[in-house]
């Protein structure tokens, strides 16, 4: 059994060996470690033909965009009191909701419906509504994508979160940019192909099994950066005990040790796999801090992230690093907004009082994410860069509880945006009911959310697979459509 | 392909569709691969299992091919053109088009429509394997019996036999014999998981018998090291976790005897039917022993989605129990079956003979199986532990009684010297509150949240809780409170209001109470409130209508018999009745009492009102005191008014009693705690329906407990009721799966045992023999080797012995170009193929190397982490040199969560995932864990200590230990000449990186 075919990296073949290009997965049976093998040895020069300087993994057919920045919003936002503005609302606040069918909060604490807490206003050429809850993000609707049709599975955090991260609301798939990074490889072989930038006031519930590469092979691992740390990645750096000399010298012991070994076993490719492995940590150790030492940009650009605003609680330098990676070509940058659990709450979870809730969060998200698009916009690197922000569900438009001011999660209409790479500019796509109970108008479920986005990356959802366990598994499952109104 | 058929522009799409057929027409279209899944997507829903619309179904051949209600022909085959089925898909005519505009459903692609085509063109083969009719026995090679292959030269390891005659189909010839140094380190990592020590090497190499091979295998299968070495693999198959994966992933602390009960398993040869049949139904195999119940720990000991079985969103909490079964039964029919039953949840199976109704009845059988920790005492330890706590108990209880009445007939005596005008005195209350401003003894409080006192007069007053928020609460309770009886007066703001509680008693800071609550579950009703209403239940009695500003007395007794009692106005309040949970105890120095609070962090857990008086009692009272209580209106003698009006001898019982309560406390105290096992509870559940599209909204009809029909030589019916008591029907599957007439788990074994030997298996998908599996390389082999495992008894030992005892497993590794030309993945066998240690194998081996490995095996799994507990649990990992954290790296905590840096690398498996065959990655981040991990920094200083003393400190033979140590061999002259210089200018140290590094040390050849 092999895994999607079309997806094996074009070896080349070497002149001093003409082996068929199977000769290099020996190692893990020609079956599903081959894919992880080939990842190293596809960027290995030594096997590269002169002609194939690719670095990473053919798409389907000509991408729009090259790489991807996800901001997730943990917690679930409200779409009404944010994106999704609801005249109707307004004037049913306070009255009973009837006709919906079964509660679909969590708590199960039905209440009355509630209008906005926010006002809302038109902005941009477009004229979009936004709350006056997000100043900064109102200025940059001309540039994105709304979709306010969003559906998810599930009204429980974590199977809603791992829905939008990997497609399945259950543990142990594979996350977005584990796939990405498996269909598209790196383009810089120096960084990790899928870097997540978790929250600094905490992981999102589940800790590393929101980016973990389920039964992909462990190469397609996010790497979750320690952004606040001057060590980002564990084990990155020399113990201090051990001198750079002798470091150097110690590798070169070791460099010589492992040549001599794959020298005396010709043909095994994975042992030079192995030295190569080596060059290339050495390479990290310097450039992973390069990438993200946040001194090198200037002060205009620090104050337009907001980096010296205590309020952003650190997560404005994870939308600058976030920038920096995706210059250097990391194929997905998952940024956490929100972490699980704290007192008061750390996340966008508005239960006992959306107000207070999504003022606190705003000042968080607002301008670092603002920043982050027009950084990327005016750096010209929307041409090749999608951007996705996401929550994993919405806010009920009732109350949770008669007379409180909180709302209760709610999966059957929410809003998410896009932008940049492939993506139409300042229009809205679907829409939820009058009161944003449900998706009406062009429902988006995440399994087509997941397929649009492939496709702006060159993929095609339905032939991005890994055979795991019986089955050809996809990140959409048996679902998704892309959504075609939405492409330029 | 990209085409799709959008309804508006048919004819635009047509044309494309036409020059797709046109290229695609040639390749062959195998119906099980390329047809049944167009089938599923496009056409089942309105002609298949569930609905035939115009009488017709396309997952039933003979149907198919004669048509519906229209007696036309619908498949002619070679005649695409003049075949119904195809114009349908096919056609022009929007109207006629399937599926069917309105049907919300997507219609052909031009890709499809040309598989479908072609299939029809090719004869419209579909063989009788899924002509699905029932009961047809599958022509699926995994499906056949196993037929034991004639061996014809008897000197030669049949093993040998099987593949060299497929060598000899390709030209090819095996390796020789790899060398002694090389066979015993492969060895050594594949059966016990751990490098040999130098002397093992020395000892091998020079034997001279005839049998050293031999004795290496036996010495090793005796070891109890390989029962932790294969106890992992069978881990990973069983996705095994010891956390619940999820929101929460709290850490579950008594998941560990499962891996343990694996190990034991391997290390005692357990016969393999055996060993499936305990994991299956153990805890009701007679006779049961702690093992069994352990054993079935496999149904369990995958993830556990807490928050979404605690939702109050009905539909969405199903779907999370139906998430669970499919998790047990997809990690049943991998392991053991090595099928995919899971695929079957919503439809029939695409590619296996699995049709939908039989995932149901599968899931009947483990539908009374639910996630949560149990006792794994026999019944009998059960019974017996049970009867000494009674009897302590009941001794506790007879001296309670005693005291109660000592200090009754006290406080008679304090009445009977007072004036004869005295009014009629309640019971006397362990602890009493009043807020006329005498002073609280016993339990004093404070008041909370704008709970405030109000004055009636210069006597009275009463406890105000004007508004939610407001609440008393008192000081920890001074001695522990087991039977107990919670009173007060109350009046309620409003008989709206609900959730609130007059008087509660709570430990663990409100994670147990037992309170008298108002409204909760009930609009204006009382009830005894409990955490997860453990232990509530309506009383069935009428509604409180008592008005504004009027006080009612309340009273709930909870005596040592378990039953719960309550009282009002001192008539009895609807119907006492006995909780299924125990009576709670609440502890002096942890419980404390609230009155207007149900229970810290609660959700709306306020009462709205006024109380007068509310006190605690230490015992059960009973009705006459309740109702003595009431019209005394609390008034009662104090304790130690009673205690000071003792005679000498009442005094002397008193205290006799008291000691005698205390003596039986400890006794109590001091019994085992009964081991519990997250094994898993069981329900008796409700009967089984098959639903429709997996949809839980979607019942359809009921299904009894049953097998797979596709393995045909055995009954599928178990003879059981839908209703059958959940035992039976794991133990009919028990005994179905393990009769050595089912074809399945002997192949499956067989392959697992030889793919962890040589890399791969046999098989290349070692938990999907299905169609959409691999094909066996060596049908023959792997029926020799499953024929043999059944013939020994099911011994996996055997097994093992069998397969290294083979030519075939000890050739070298060398890499042969020419025949690399022919068989580059080696599925032939021409060579034992290098592969890099596992993770844990990796680790194990550093520990070895460097003299720390802690071999202490069993018990509580080491936690190398640190913990942050915020509703969910958080793990930060850490390293640690004490040696507990020096185990076998089996006996690291295995949570979902909490990974380890260096184990990741290595490709340690998400514990979640069922994970029959691990990656092999080798990436910069593994290089870097290497390089600078502290525990390999540590690993390299103690080697270099190890290997100087060995050397008594002469470098050079300190060099060549390290060696020996790390790769079980003598470094080269030149070798030795470098790794000398590196030494005296950087330390010994240095060099032991270097090998912990090398691909040498990584590799096994």
């Amino acid at each position: 059994m092999s895994s999607s075919h079309e997806l094996l990296p074009n070896l080349g073949t070497n002149e001093n060996t003409p082996l068929p290009r199977r000769h290099f997965l020996w190692h893990s049976g020609g079956g599903l470690g081959a894919i992880a093998l080939a990842w190293m040895l596809n960027r290995d020069r030594l096997y590269a033909s002169s002609s194939d300087s690719r670095s990473a993994i053919a798409p389907h057919f000509a991408p729009k965009a090259k790489r991807v920045v996800q901001v997730f919003c943990a917690g679930g936002v409200s779409h009404l009191d944010t994106f999704d503005y609801k005249p109707e609302l307004e004037k049913m606040d306070g009255k009973s909701l009837e006709g919906k069918g079964e509660n679909l909060g969590f708590f199960g604490q039905p209440g009355r419906l509630m209008k906005s807490v926010y006002g809302f206003k038109q902005h941009g050429k477009s004229g979009a509504w936004v709350s006056d809850l997000l100043p900064k993000l109102s200025q940059c609707v001309d540039d994105v994508c709304f979709i306010k049709s969003m559906v998810a599975k599930s009204n429980n955090h974590t199977p809603a979160a791992f829905q939008m991260n990997s497609g399945f609301t259950l543990n142990g798939f594979p996350c977005m940019g584990s796939w990405l990074s498996y269909g598209l490889g790196t383009e810089n072989e120096n960084l990790p192909a899928f870097v997540v930038l978790p929250d600094p006031r905490g992981l999102p519930a589940g800790g590393s099994i929101n980016w973990t590469s389920g039964f992909l092979p462990a190469n397609h691992q996010g790497v979750a950066f320690r952004t606040q740390s001057n060590e980002p990645v564990p084990d990155l750096q020399t113990p201090k005990n051990v001198t750079a000399s002798a470091r150097m010298a110690d590798m070169q012991l070791l460099a010589a040790m492992n040549r001599e070994f794959a020298d005396g076993h010709p043909g095994d490719s994975a042992f030079n796999a192995r030295l190569r492995s080596y060059e290339l940590a050495a390479q990290m150790q310097a450039s992973i801090p390069e990438a993200t030492d946040l001194s090198m940009e200037t002060a205009a650009t620090q104050q337009m992230y907001g980096l010296d605003e205590p309020a952003n609680k650190g997560f404005a330098r994870n939308c600058l690093t976030a920038r920096r990676l995706l210059e250097r070509g990391v194929r997905f940058v998952q940024i956490l907004n929100g972490g699980s659990f704290g007192s008061p709450r750390i996340n966008w979870d508005g239960h006992e009082n959306v107000k207070e809730n999504h003022d606190t969060q705003a000042l968080t998200m607002d301008k670092p994410v603002a920043a982050l698009i027009q950084d990327l916009k005016q750096r010209g690197m929307f041409e090749d860069t999608l951007f996705v922000w996401t929550t994993e569900f919405g806010r009920s438009p009732t109350t949770q509880g008669i007379g409180a001011p909180g709302r209760d999660h709610h999966p059957t209409a929410f809003t998410c945006f896009l932008a940049g790479a492939g993506v139409k500019k300042g229009i809205e796509y679907g829409s939820s009911d009058e009161i944003g109970y449900f998706a009406a108008e062009n429902k988006v479920t995440i399994p087509d959310f997941h397929a649009t986005i492939l496709h702006l990356l060159g993929l095609n959802h339905e032939k991005l697979t890994f055979y795991h366990n019986g089955i050809n598994r996809r990140l959409t499952d048996v679902h998704g459509q892309v959504i075609q109104g939405i492409l330029t | 392909m990209l085409v799709k058929i959008p309804p508006t522009s048919v004819i635009v799409t047509f044309a494309i569709v036409l020059v797709a057929l046109v290229s695609k027409s040639d390749a062959q279209v195998d119906f099980v691969r390329d047809i049944i899944p167009i089938f599923q997507t496009h056409c089942y829903e309105c002609h298949g299992p569930e609905k035939q619309k115009s009488g017709y179904r396309l997952d039933v051949r003979e149907v198919a091919l004669k048509g519906g209600d229209n007696g036309e022909a619908a498949i002619v085959p070679n005649q695409s053109a003049n075949s119904p089925v195809f114009r349908f898909v096919s056609g022009e005519d929007e109207e006629s088009l399937m599926p069917p505009k309105d049907s919300g459903k997507r219609r052909l692609n031009s890709d499809e429509v040309a598989k479908v085509k072609a299939w029809l063109d090719q004869g419209a083969i579909w063989p009788d394997s899924h002509s699905g009719q029932k009961r047809q026995a599958s022509t699926h090679w995994s499906l056949q019996p196993i037929k034991m292959p004639n061996v014809t030269k008897e000197a030669e390891n049949p093993v040998d036999g099987f593949v060299r005659a497929k060598l000899l189909e390709s030209n090819l010839a095996p390796t020789p014999e790899a060398d002694r140094k090389t066979l015993i380190r492969r060895i050594s990592f594949d059966l016990v998981g751990l490098p040999p020590s130098p002397d093992e090497i020395e000892a091998f190499v020079s034997d001279r018998s005839p049998n050293a091979y031999e004795n290496l295998v036996d010495r090793l299968l005796a070891s109890s090291h390989y029962g932790e070495r294969w106890g992992r693999h069978w881990l990973d198959i069983a996705r095994y976790t010891e956390s619940q994966g999820f929101e929460y992933d709290r850490l579950r602390d008594n998941a560990w005897h499962y891996r343990d009960y694996v190990i034991k398993s391997f290390n005692e040869d357990k016969p393999y039917d055996q060993f499936m049949r305990e994991q299956i139904a153990g805890d009701v195999l007679e006779p049961v022993t702690s093992d069994g119940i352990v054993a079935t720990s496999l149904l369990v000991c995958g993830p556990w989605d807490q928050a979404g079985n605690g939702q109050s969103n009905k539909t969405q909490r199903a779907i999370t129990r139906e998430d669970e079964l499919e998790d047990m039964i997809g990690v049943v029919g991998q392991s053991f079956l090595g099928l995919t039953i899971n695929c079957a949840r919503c439809h029939a199976h695409k590619f296996d003979p699995i049709p939908h109704e039989e995932y149901y009845r599968i899931k009947s059988v483990f539908e009374g199986v639910k996630h949560g920790e149990r006792s794994i005492a026999t019944a009998e330890e059960t019974r017996l532990r049970n009867q000494r706590q009674k009897e302590l108990e009941s001794a506790i209880d007879t001296a309670s009684q005693i005291v109660s009445s000592i200090e009754a007939a006290g406080a008679e005596q304090v009445l009977a010297k007072r004036p004869k005008a005295t009014p009629e005195l309640g019971p006397i209350p362990f602890a009493k509150w009043t807020f006329d401003g005498t002073p609280i003894e016993v339990m004093p409080g404070e008041l909370k949240g704008g709970a405030a006192v109000r004055k009636l007069d210069n006597e009275r007053g009463v406890l105000q809780l004007p508004k939610e928020g407001a609440f008393f609460q008192t000081a920890k309770l001074t001695k522990d409170i087991r039977e107990k009886t919670l009173e007060a007066w109350v009046s309620l703001a409003s008989l709206d209001q609900g959730g609130g509680a007059a008087i509660s008693i709570e430990g663990g800071n409100g994670r147990v109470f037992d309170a008298i609550v108002f409204g909760e579950q009930q609009p204006k009703k009382w009830t005894s409130g409990s955490e997860g209403f453990a232990r509530t239940k309506p009383f069935d009695a009428p509604e409180e209508a008592a008005s504004a500003n009027t006080f009612v007395h309340v009273a709930i007794v909870y005596a040592s018999d378990n039953s719960i009692t309550m009282y009002r106005n001192g008539e009895l309040y609807g119907k006492p009745y006995t909780p299924k949970t125990q009576l709670q105890t609440f502890e002096a120095g942890d419980a404390h009492v609230l009155l207007g609070y149900r229970h810290s962090g609660g959700g709306r857990p306020w009462l709205t009102g006024e109380i007068k008086q509310a006190a605690l009692y230490d015992r059960a009272l009973s009705h006459a005191e309740v109702t003595k209580s009431y019209r005394a209106g609390g008034m009662s003698v104090t304790r130690s008014e009673s205690l000071a009006s003792l005679s000498p001898d009442q005094a002397g019982r008193h205290a006799a009693a008291l000691a005698e309560i205390q003596r039986n406390k400890k006794l109590l105290s001091d019994l085992p705690k009964p081991p519990v096992s997250y094994a898993g509870v069981r329900i008796q559940p409700p009967n089984t329906m098959r639903l429709k599209r997996g949809d839980v909204n979607s019942p359809d009809e009921e299904v009894t407990p049953g097998g797979l029909s596709a393995v045909f030589e055995l009954e599928q019916d178990f003879g059981l009721k839908a209703d059958a008591p959940e035992k039976d029907r794991r133990l009919k599957f028990a005994e179905w799966l393990s009769d050595a007439r089912n074809p399945l788990p002997a192949r499956v074994m067989a392959n697992r045992v030889w793919h962890l030997h040589f890399g791969q298996g046999l098989v290349g998908t070692p938990n999907d023999f299905g169609v959409s599996g691999d094909r066996p390389s060596h049908p023959e082999l792997l029926d020799w080797l499953a024929a043999k495992l059944i013939e020994s008894g099911w011994s996996v030992k055997a097994l093992h012995k069998l397969i290294v005892m083979s030519a075939t497993y000890r050739q070298g590794s060398a890499f042969n170009e020419s025949a690399a030309r022919v068989d580059s993945d080696n599925r032939l066998l021409w060579r034992h193929a290098p592969h890099r240690l596992e993770a844990e194998a990796v680790r194990d081996a550093i520990l070895v190397a460097s003299g720390q490995l802690n071999a202490v095996g069993g018990g509580p799994s080491f936690r190398p982490f640190t913990t942050t507990e915020f509703n969910a649990t958080f793990y930060t990992p850490i390293d640690r040199p004490e040696p507990e954290f020096n185990r076998r790296t089996v006996y690291r905590i295995n949570v979902n969560s909490g990974k380890d840096p260096l184990l990741d690398s290595f490709d340690c498996p998400d514990p979640s995932v069922k994970t029959p065959r691990r990656g092999v990655t080798t990436t910069p981040l593994q290089a870097l864990e290497l390089m600078n991990n502290s525990f390999i920094q540590r690993q390299a200083n103690h080697l270099a200590e190890r290997a100087m003393r060995s050397a008594k400190n002469e470098i050079g033979s300190a060099i060549v230990a390290a060696y020996q140590m790390t790769i079980g061999r003598n470094p080269k002259d030149e070798e030795l000449k470098r790794a000398m210089l590196v030494a005296k200018e950087r330390g010994l140290v240095s060099v032991c990186w270097a090998l912990f590094n090398s691909t040498e040390f990584i590799y096994v050849q």
